[in-house]
């Protein structure tokens, strides 16, 4: 699978509403970041649960939130950003002129 | 959305106990122990299948279990399911450890 994003990219975390073991945590579902780093490809966590290490492998992406949008209450620098590193199928590309950086 | 009660990140925790725990022996052997059955000429639990263990536990006893004592009875659940190890053996081990134990270190 070919990374479909690349640093700088603004991209929305999914939720697809998997079940079993997921690497995404809650709190991020449904935020826009931005992809700060391709981090490679690497096999997914969700078949290495079950016991699939068979592949493929998936694209990884360092993702990243401001902290103020993540939590509404937060005081804190102003330009403080979360890293989360997320797979590829859990993102979205998102309208660069749709969302204010 | 689906919310594992694991997956308690952002949630209202109150105060954090800003106390270091001492790493116990038997934890570090259980570390010791995935690090084993995971490596590369084993491959027989890897740390992804043992985190969907302790998912799987039901929340009243994961919350009841210590951070080590999960992963060991993760490990031992997923060793049962692919057939690695049955609960008899390993309990009859448990038993002769013990009485090793508990016998073997009286001079």
């Amino acid at each position: 699978m070919k990374p479909r994003f690349d640093t700088g990219d603004k991209v929305m975390v999914l939720e697809l509403g998997k079940s079993g073991h997921i690497r995404v945590p809650f709190y991020v579902r449904g935020h826009v970041g931005t992809v700060i780093h391709r981090c490679g490809v690497f096999l997914n966590p969700e078949d290495l649960a079950v016991g699939n290490v068979a592949g493929p492998v998936v694209p990884l992406y360092r993702v990243g939130f401001w902290m103020n949008q993540l939590w509404p209450d937060y005081d804190g620098n102003a330009l403080d950003m979360l890293y989360v590193e997320i797979y590829d199928h859990w993102l979205a590309m998102v309208d660069k002129s749709a969302v204010a950086a | 959305m689906t919310r594992g009660y694991h997956d308690i990140g952002g949630k209202e925790a109150g105060t954090i106990p800003m106390v270091e725990l001492p790493w116990l022996h038997w934890e570090k052997q259980v570390e010791a122990v995935r690090n084993l059955l995971g490596d590369g000429t084993r491959r027989m639990l890897s740390l992804d299948e043992m985190r969907r263990g302790f998912e799987s536990f039901g929340e009243d006893k994961y919350k009841a279990l210590s951070f080590y004592r999960r992963r060991l009875e993760a490990m031992i659940d997923i060793l049962v399911e692919k057939d690695v190890i049955c609960r008899e053996e390993l309990e009859n081990e448990i038993a002769s450890v013990r009485a090793r134990w508990e016998t073997g270190y009286k001079t």
